[in-house]
């Protein structure tokens, strides 16, 4: 399997959570496929992002906001457009 | 009788190239609002990406508007004073406005060059120095009225962004970008055209049509591409 980039990461983080509406973070580490140091930068990037929030009912869970759908939605024209202009 | 009517001709020609103050608003007019609708039209990607390549292909489309605004600034007060350089009636002003307007060209082109080589340069460092060789180039600009220095440091630019990019198309497995390098290339050459048809007056005149429909076709190409992938 080829080496995924940031891009590719997030959009993979957010598709499992999207999939599975909310997540514990345990499952969401074990699913994301990618170290637990690297999966705390990344979920505190998106965090910081608002691209997830957290609720806290009898256990934490994850959650998409509005903001993490739209990256999914523009998750190709993001690539696409990176791929045109060799940026 | 031969040497009078080719006079005449060269005349007609002149004035038919030559360009009137309203073509040079539409003209910056359309190449102000292709730069803006690039940079507002690429903001939700890159809110949505943080990816720095976007950010500095935004920045160039930003300072490429900013650049152009004071060109036809300038441009507008040498018709309107009809002369041939803004210094001669409004020393402090016309050198201010030629500093601006040579910083961010300056920028404009390295903004653009460093959205290609970001990963390659990357360095905090990086985007500063460029920054102070605009700087250096508008304050050399200013203090040598020179048209000697104007095309050394115009073709030095030129050397080292074509130099650039080509070894970075060599270096790309893609076959598509070779397109995108010709139109860098051309924007490139162009955008030289546009500083040297400010710095040193009636210099290219006689080309001054050609000049503005290949920068206005060139800018249009690149806004079309963006917003066949934006939509």
């Amino acid at each position: 399997m080829a080496k995924r980039n940031k891009l590719e990461i997030i959009r993979d983080i957010l598709k499992i959570i999207q999939e599975s509406h909310s997540i514990k973070p345990t499952p969401l580490l074990r699913r994301s496929n990618i170290s637990s140091s690297r999966f705390k930068e990344y979920y505190s990037d998106l965090l910081e992002k608002e691209f997830i929030r957290e609720t806290y009912g009898k256990n934490k869970e994850i959650s998409l906001t509005e903001k993490g759908c739209r990256y999914l939605e523009k998750y190709s024209a993001i690539v696409d457009f990176i791929d045109e202009f060799e940026l | 009788m031969v040497l009078m009517t080719g006079r005449v001709i060269g005349r007609g020609l002149g004035k038919l190239m030559n360009i009137g103050v309203g073509s040079e608003i539409i003209y910056s007019f359309v190449i102000i609002i292709c730069s803006l609708m690039i940079y507002f039209g690429t903001k939700e990607l890159y809110k949505l990406s943080f990816h720095k390549g976007i950010k500095y292909f935004r920045q160039a489309f930003l300072f490429f508007a900013l650049a152009y605004f004071f060109r036809s600034f300038i441009k507008i007060a040498l018709f309107y004073f009809e002369i041939s350089e803004l210094r001669n009636i409004l020393p402090i002003f016309g050198s201010i406005t030629l500093f601006i307007f040579m910083y961010f060209s300056s920028m404009a082109i390295f903004y653009l060059l460093y959205s290609v080589m970001w990963k390659k340069w990357e360095s905090k460092s990086t985007i500063y120095f460029l920054h102070i060789i605009s700087m250096a180039i508008a304050i050399i600009i200013l203090l040598f009225q020179n048209p000697l220095i104007y095309f050394l440091i115009n073709i030095l630019l030129f050397v080292f962004i074509s130099f650039t990019v080509f070894i970075s198309f060599r270096q790309s497995k893609k076959k598509k970008s070779h397109n995108l390098y010709i139109i860098y290339l051309m924007l490139l050459i162009f955008w030289i055209f546009n500083i040297l048809d400010i710095l040193i007056p009636n210099f290219l005149q006689a080309f001054q049509l050609s000049i503005y429909l290949i920068s206005l076709g060139i800018f249009i190409l690149i806004f079309y591409k963006v917003i066949k992938k934006t939509g």
